[in-house]
C-alpha cells in the first residue's frame, strides 16, 4: 500500500453516478467466481449430496409378479409387468460412471470382444466427462439414468426425484445429444429385493415413462473379491440369459477390467452374446435424439461444468500463488525491516560526515483547508530546524490563504494561484523556495517539532535525492481509524523499510517528504500525468540514479478518512494512480544504468506487491466462504486463523518497531473480515477503470480538522483532538 | 448521558413527581427515573427520557411476549431481551444512586413489588380455591414460609403444580405459567439490593467488576460450583451470573466506563465474544426447545456481547428521529406498563391459545381454514388484546406504587392525565 497525500480536485460533481458501477462490476466478478466454485462443488457431490441408505423393510405391498419376475420392470401401464433377457444373451450393466480412468478401459475390452453393454451413469459424472458418454453411444452401448448425484430415492420427495432425472437427462443431452428411457435406482439389486420403500418410487418412475432395470446377478466387483470370484458371481447358470451388475467407477476397477477380459471370450465360447438391453429384448433402441432448445440447454450445462472445473483449477493455482506470495512478502518484510531498523538505529550511524543544519523550505499546498491550515502552520512554527514556510493556495474558496495571512507569522509566505491542481501548486512553491532542500507536506498534516530536522538528515549523504517520512494516523479512535492506523504502521515500518533496503521505494508520501531541489529540477518537477504525482516523481528520481530513503523518526500526523465513502475515493485514486505511474515508467524495464536497475528490480516488485497480489487476495476469502459452507469446515477455520496469526505477528512487529502501543491490534481480526475486502474491490475497480480507459473523478475529503497537534510524547495513544477548531 | 435537558422548572413541583410531557411515568423496569420532589428550593432539571433506551425496552418486551408464544429458538438470538432489560435497569439504577443508597433501594422495591402483589393476590387466591394449601407437600411450615416469597421474592414464589384450568378459557397448569416469569423479578430484586455494592466495585475496578458475573457463570458451567446446596440457591445464582454482566454494563455505561475506551475497542471485541457464545451454544445442543435459556453460559456471553454493542451504539435520542416518531405512543405505553405487561403476559398467552383452540369446534372453520386455526398470528393478536385489558385492569397499581395519580392508558397522549405536566412544561 502506498501512503501519501490526500489529493483534491475542484471536480467534485457527480459522485452518485459512479455508485452503481463501482460496486456492480467487482461484485459481479466475485459472485461469478463463487458461483463457479459452487457449481464445481455440486457436480463433485460436495453440495446437496445425500449419503443415507435405507435399510431393507417389509415387502408385503410389492406385487408377487414383481418379486418373482424378471429384472426389467415396466410400470408404465396399469398393471406392472416384468421382462427377462432370453437365454444365451447377457446384458452387462455398469453403474456409477463414467470414470475418466476405468470407463475407457472397460470400453476398450468391450470393443475388442465386439460386445455391447448398458452404462447407468450419474448426472454428476456425465457432466464432467461428456466425451465418454459420446464414446459409449458411438460404440453401440446404451446409456441409462442412475440419477444426478446418487441419493437413495426412497428418502426423496417427488420433486427431488423429478429433478434428479431431468438433471441426469440434461447431462446426457449435453454430452451426446440423446435422451434415454432406461433407469436404474441407486442402491438397487434384484427384483426380489424390492420393498415397501422402493416400490412406490419404482411405480412413480414408471409413470414418468421409464423402464426400471435391476439385475439377475451381482458381480459385487466393488468389494474387489478377485477376478475369479467376480466371474463366479456374475456367471448365469444353465445358459440362462442375465443382466449382470458391475461398476466402472467409484474406485480401483482393475479387477473388473481383468475379469471382463476373461469373462467375455469364455462366455462367447459357451454361445453367449453380449448385447445392450434393447438388442437383447429385441426392442427399439432406448435412445432418442434430442434437438432444439433441450439440446442447447444440455450443451450449455456441460460447458458450464467444464468451465467451472477449469476455473476452479485456476483459482486453486491462484490461491497457492497468492498464499506463497503473501508469506514470502511477510518473510521478506520481517527480515529486511529488521535489518533496516538495526542499521539506522546503530549508535554510530551517520548519514554523512556533517549533520544537515542548513535551512530548508517547507511547501504546504492547500486547497480549501480552512479547518486545518492553522494547526498545520502552527505545528511548523515549533520546528527545531530553521525553515521558511510557503503556503500555496490553490484557488481555495474558503479563505484558506487569508487565514494564514491573518496569523501574521514571520517566515510564512502565502502564494496564491488559480486552481490548477496539486502538482502545479508544488511546482509554483518550488519556484518560490529559497533553499536547496524542499520539504513537502499536506495542508491537513501536523508535524512534530523534530520532524523537519529528522526528515532532512539523510541529505548529508550526497547520493540521497528524496526522503520519505513516517505518516501516522491522528484520528485512530474509531474502528475505521484504527484499521487505517494498523495499515499505516505496517506500511511505514515494514513495507517502506523493505523498499529502502531494496532501493526501490515507490512513493514519497505527500503528507511528509523531502526532496533535493537539484533532483527535482533534473526530472522536471512535479507532473500531472498521473493521479499519484508523488509516486510518479519518486519513480522519476529513482530512474535518475538518486537514492530514496526512509526516515522513521520524521513523524507527521495526518487525518485519515472517517467514512467508507471517503476512504473509497482516496484509495481508488491511490491504486489507480500507482497503476498509471507504473505504466508511465514501464520504459525503465529496458533502460541501462540506474534507471534500468529500478525498472528491472523495483518496478516488478512494486507491481507484484501493490497491483497483482492484492488482486489475487480475494481468493483467500472466496475459499474461506466455500470451505466454511461446503468444505472441511474445521480445517478452513484453522487455516484462516493461521493466516490471521501471521498477520498479527507482522503487525505486532511493525508496532514494536514504531514503539506504538499494541491495543489497536484487537481490531485486526475484524479488519480481515471487513476492511481488506473493501480494498480489493477498490483495486478491482481501478483495474476495470484502467482496462476500460475510464476517467477518474474524485472529491475532496470532508475535513474535520481533528488533528491539531502531534501527541506530546511519541508513541502515546490519542493525539490531542481539538473539536473546537472545527 | 449528554442529552439535552428540558428547561429547568421555575417552581419546584409540588408533591407529585411530574415528568415532562413526552415522558410517561417511570416504572421500576428501568424506565426513566422520576426523581422525588427535591428537598431544596433550587431549580432542577427535569428527567429526560432517552428514547433509544425506550425503544430497546419496548422491543425487548415485545420480543419476550412473542417468544413465549412461539418458542422460536432464534428469537432470543436475534434480540436477547432479558439482557437488554437488565442493562437498561442497571443503567437507571446507577443514575439513581446519586442519592443515598438505602433510599434508592427502598424506592425501587416500593415500585416493583405492588404489581407483583396484585398478581399474587389473584393468582394465589385462584390456586387456593383449586385446593392448593399448606398440606400440599407435607411441610405446612415451609409452605407458609415460601408463601412469603410472593411478598418479597428473595427466592422464587411457590405455585400449585398441575392445577386444572377452566375449560375453553384457561388452559391447565396455569399456575406454572403465572410463576414462570417471576425469576426475573427475583433476579431484579437482588440486583437492586446489591447495586450500591456493585457501584462501589465498579468505580474501583471497572472491568473486573463487569466481567465477574461471566466468570461466575463459567464456574457454574464447568462444574466448580456444584457443591451449592438445594435448588433455590443455585438457581438464583445462575440467573444472577447469567445476566449480571448486562446489569453491570448498564451501570458502567451510566458511569462513563465505556466512553473511556477508544471507540474501536467495543466493535472489535464484541464479535469475538458473540462468536464464542454462539459456538458454545451450537456445540451444546442448540435447537428449538433447547435454546439460549437452557445454555446459561452461552446466554451470558451472547447477551453480554449484544448489550455491549447496543450500549456502544447508544445514540442518546432526547427526541425521536423522524421515521420512528409514529412509534412514540406505543413505545411510551409499553414503557409505562412494563411490569404489568411482563407479569401478566404469560397468562394472557395461555388464555389466548386456549380460546383460539375453541375455534376447532366450528366445523366450517376446521374444514376450510385449518391453517388459520393452526396459525400463531391470531393468538398473538388476541394475546395483545388481553394484555391491553390487563393494562387497564391492573396497570394502575404501577402508578400507585410510584405515588402517582393512576392512569388507565398511559401512552403519553395529551388527552389523558398529561394535561398537568403539559401545562407545567408550557410555563417552563
Amino acid at each position: 500500500m502506498a501512503f501519501r497525500s490526500t489529493r483534491r480536485s475542484p471536480d467534485s460533481a457527480s459522485r452518485r453516478r459512479w455508485f452503481p458501477l463501482r460496486y456492480l462490476l467487482p461484485v459481479l466478478v466475485l459472485f461469478a467466481m463463487l458461483a463457479m466454485l459452487m457449481l464445481r462443488g455440486y457436480v463433485h457431490s460436495e453440495i446437496l449430496a445425500d449419503f443415507r441408505v435405507r435399510p431393507g423393510t417389509a415387502n408385503d405391498k410389492v406385487p408377487e409378479q414383481i418379486l418373482d419376475g424378471g429384472p426389467v420392470i415396466d410400470t408404465r401401464g396399469r398393471t406392472p409387468t416384468t421382462l427377462r433377457v432370453p437365454d444365451h444373451r447377457i446384458v452387462l450393466t455398469f453403474d456409477d460412471g463414467p470414470d475418466p480412468t476405468w470407463t475407457p478401459r472397460v470400453l476398450d475390452v468391450l470393443k475388442k470382444n465386439h460386445a455391447h453393454a448398458v452404462f447407468f451413469v450419474t448426472g454428476t459424472m456425465a457432466s464432467r466427462y461428456p466425451e465418454l458418454i459420446r464414446r459409449m453411444v458411438d460404440e453401440g452401448h446404451e446409456v441409462g439414468l442412475h440419477t444426478f448425484n446418487h441419493p437413495d430415492l426412497s428418502y426423496q420427495s417427488k420433486r427431488r426425484i423429478d429433478w434428479e432425472l431431468s438433471q441426469n437427462q440434461l447431462a446426457l443431452a449435453g454430452a451426446a445429444g440423446i435422451r434415454t428411457s432406461l433407469f436404474r435406482p441407486p442402491y438397487s439389486s434384484e427384483s426380489e429385493n424390492m420393498d415397501n420403500a422402493s416400490w412406490p418410487v419404482t411405480q412413480y418412475i414408471g409413470s414418468l415413462g421409464y423402464l426400471t432395470v435391476v439385475n439377475d446377478t451381482d458381480s459385487e466387483d466393488w468389494q474387489k473379491p478377485g477376478v475369479d470370484e467376480i466371474i463366479r458371481r456374475a456367471k448365469p447358470e444353465h445358459g440362462q440369459g442375465a443382466i449382470i451388475l458391475m461398476h466402472d467407477s467409484g474406485g480401483d476397477r482393475h479387477q473388473t477390467v481383468r475379469a471382463l477380459g476373461r469373462f467375455l471370450p469364455e462366455m462367447q465360447e459357451e454361445g453367449y452374446r453380449f448385447q445392450n438391453l434393447t438388442e437383447a429384448l429385441d426392442a427399439p433402441s432406448a435412445h432418442t435424439k434430442v434437438t432444439g432448445a433441450e439440446l442447447w440447454k444440455g450443451k450449455a450445462w456441460v460447458f458450464l461444468v467444464s468451465a467451472s472445473d477449469d476455473i476452479t483449477d485456476v483459482l486453486v493455482v491462484g490461491l497457492a500463488a497468492i498464499g506463497s506470495l503473501v508469506l514470502a512478502r511477510f518473510g521478506l518484510m520481517l527480515l529486511l525491516s529488521g535489518l533496516h531498523a538495526r542499521r539506522t538505529r546503530r549508535k554510530s550511524f551517520r548519514w554523512g560526515p556533517q549533520p544537515v543544519t542548513e535551512p530548508v523550505s517547507v511547501l504546504v499546498p492547500a486547497y480549501n483547508e480552512a479547518k486545518c491550515i492553522e494547526n498545520t502552520v502552527r505545528s511548523l512554527m515549533r520546528s527545531e530546524h530553521p525553515i521558511e514556510i510557503i503556503v500555496i493556495d490553490d484557488g481555495s474558496s474558503d479563505g484558506t490563504a487569508r487565514i494564514v495571512e491573518a496569523m501574521g507569522l514571520p517566515n510564512v509566505r502565502v502564494v496564491r494561484q488559480l486552481n490548477a491542481g496539486k502538482p502545479a501548486a508544488l511546482n509554483r512553491g518550488l519556484a518560490n523556495a529559497r533553499y536547496d532542500i524542499v520539504v513537502m507536506m499536506d495542508g491537513d498534516t501536523v508535524f512534530e517539532p523534530a520532524t523537519v530536522r529528522e526528515l532532512v538528515q539523510p541529505f548529508a549523504d550526497p547520493r540521497v535525492g528524496a526522503v520519505a517520512g513516517n505518516a501516522k494516523v491522528g484520528n485512530k479512535d474509531t474502528l475505521i481509524g484504527a484499521w487505517q492506523h494498523i495499515e499505516y504502521v505496517m506500511g511505514f515500518n515494514l513495507d517502506r523499510r523493505m523498499y529502502d533496503v531494496l532501493q526501490c521505494m515507490p512513493t514519497i508520501p505527500g503528507a511528509v517528504g523531502a526532496f533535493r531541489r537539484s533532483a527535482l529540477e533534473r526530472v522536471g518537477g512535479m507532473s500531472d500525468d498521473t493521479l499519484a504525482e508523488d509516486t510518479d516523481i519518486t519513480m522519476a528520481i529513482h530512474r535518475d540514479g538518486w537514492r530514496v530513503v526512509y526516515a522513521e523518526k520524521a513523524r507527521a500526523w495526518t487525518e485519515a478518512p472517517e467514512s467508507v465513502q471517503q476512504l473509497w475515493s482516496q484509495r481508488y485514486r491511490w491504486s489507480y494512480g500507482t497503476m498509471q505511474a507504473i505504466w508511465k515508467h514501464r520504459g525503465a524495464l529496458l533502460d541501462r544504468g540506474p534507471s534500468g536497475r529500478f525498472g528491472r528490480v523495483g518496478l516488478p516488485l512494486v507491481s507484484l506487491f501493490m497491483v497483482v497480489a492484492p488482486l489475487l487476495a480475494p481468493l483467500i476469502d472466496i475459499f474461506l466462504v466455500y470451505g466454511l459452507l461446503f468444505g472441511p469446515t474445521e480445517k478452513t477455520i484453522v487455516a484462516w486463523f493461521g493466516v490471521l496469526a501471521v498477520q498479527v505477528v507482522c503487525a505486532a512487529y511493525a508496532f514494536i518497531l514504531d514503539r506504538e502501543p499494541l491495543t489497536p491490534l484487537i481490531s485486526l481480526p475484524l479488519q480481515q473480515i471487513l476492511y481488506r475486502q473493501i480494498m480489493y474491490v477498490v483495486l478491482l475497480q481501478s483495474w476495470i477503470t484502467a482496462l476500460t480507459g475510464g476517467r477518474l473523478r474524485w472529491q475532496k475529503l470532508r475535513r474535520k480538522g481533528g488533528v491539531s497537534a502531534p501527541p506530546s510524547e511519541p508513541g502515546q495513544r490519542s493525539p490531542v483532538m481539538d473539536g473546537s477548531s472545527a | 448521558m449528554d442529552t439535552q435537558a428540558t428547561p429547568p422548572y421555575p417552581f419546584p413541583p409540588a408533591r407529585q413527581e411530574a415528568p415532562p410531557m413526552t415522558a410517561p411515568p417511570g416504572v421500576p423496569f428501568g424506565t426513566s427515573e422520576a426523581p422525588p420532589a427535591p428537598v431544596a428550593d433550587k431549580p432542577r432539571r427535569g428527567p429526560v427520557r432517552d428514547r433509544y433506551f425506550d425503544l430497546l425496552r419496548a422491543i425487548a418486551l415485545f420480543r419476550v411476549v412473542f417468544y413465549h408464544l412461539t418458542g422460536w429458538a432464534w428469537l432470543p438470538v436475534v434480540f436477547p431481551s432479558m439482557g437488554v432489560m437488565f442493562a437498561l435497569a442497571g443503567n437507571l439504577m446507577a443514575r439513581s444512586l446519586k442519592r443515598p443508597p438505602l433510599q434508592v433501594v427502598r424506592s425501587r422495591m416500593r415500585r416493583l413489588l405492588p404489581p407483583l402483589w396484585m398478581l399474587g393476590a389473584i393468582g394465589v387466591t385462584g390456586m387456593v380455591l383449586q385446593g392448593w394449601g399448606p398440606d400440599e407437600d407435607g411441610h405446612p411450615g415451609w409452605w407458609w414460609l415460601h408463601l412469603t416469597f410472593w411478598i418479597v421474592p428473595l427466592s422464587d414464589p411457590p405455585y400449585a403444580e398441575g392445577v386444572h384450568g377452566i375449560h375453553g378459557i384457561l388452559g391447565d397448569d396455569w399456575a406454572a405459567e403465572i410463576a414462570g416469569p417471576l425469576w426475573y423479578i427475583r433476579a431484579y430484586l437482588w440486583y437492586v439490593m446489591l447495586s450500591p455494592l456493585i457501584l462501589k466495585a465498579l468505580r474501583k475496578l471497572p472491568w473486573p467488576t463487569v466481567v465477574a458475573p461471566i466468570a461466575i457463570s463459567a464456574a457454574f458451567e464447568f462444574g466448580y460450583l456444584d457443591f451449592l446446596p438445594g435448588e433455590r440457591f443455585p438457581s438464583a445464582l445462575t440467573d444472577f451470573s447469567t445476566f449480571g454482566a448486562c446489569w453491570i454494563l448498564g451501570m458502567a455505561h451510566q458511569e462513563g466506563v465505556l466512553k473511556r475506551l477508544p471507540r474501536y475497542v467495543v466493535p472489535s471485541v464484541v464479535p469475538a465474544i458473540a462468536a464464542a457464545g454462539m459456538w458454545y451454544a451450537v456445540t451444546h445442543g442448540f435447537k428449538a426447545g433447547h435454546d439460549l435459556d437452557d445454555i446459561p453460559f452461552a446466554q451470558a456471553l451472547w447477551s453480554f456481547a449484544t448489550v455491549l454493542m447496543l450500549l456502544h451504539v447508544s445514540p442518546s435520542w432526547s427526541e425521536w428521529p423522524r421515521p420512528l416518531r409514529p412509534l412514540d405512543r406505543i413505545v411510551t405505553l409499553l414503557n409505562s406498563r412494563a411490569v404489568t405487561i411482563y407479569l401478566w403476559h404469560n397468562i394472557c398467552i395461555l388464555i389466548a391459545a386456549t380460546v383460539w383452540d375453541q375455534m376447532w369446534r366450528v366445523d366450517t372453520l376446521a374444514m376450510n381454514v385449518p391453517w388459520l386455526l393452526q396459525s400463531l398470528w391470531p393468538v398473538l393478536a388476541i394475546t395483545w388484546v388481553l394484555i391491553g385489558s390487563c393494562i387497564v385492569w391492573f396497570g394502575w397499581v404501577e402508578d400507585l406504587a410510584a405515588k402517582r395519580a393512576p392512569q388507565l392508558w398511559p401512552d403519553g397522549s395529551p388527552k389523558r392525565g398529561g394535561r398537568r405536566s403539559r401545562a407545567r412544561s408550557h410555563r417552563a
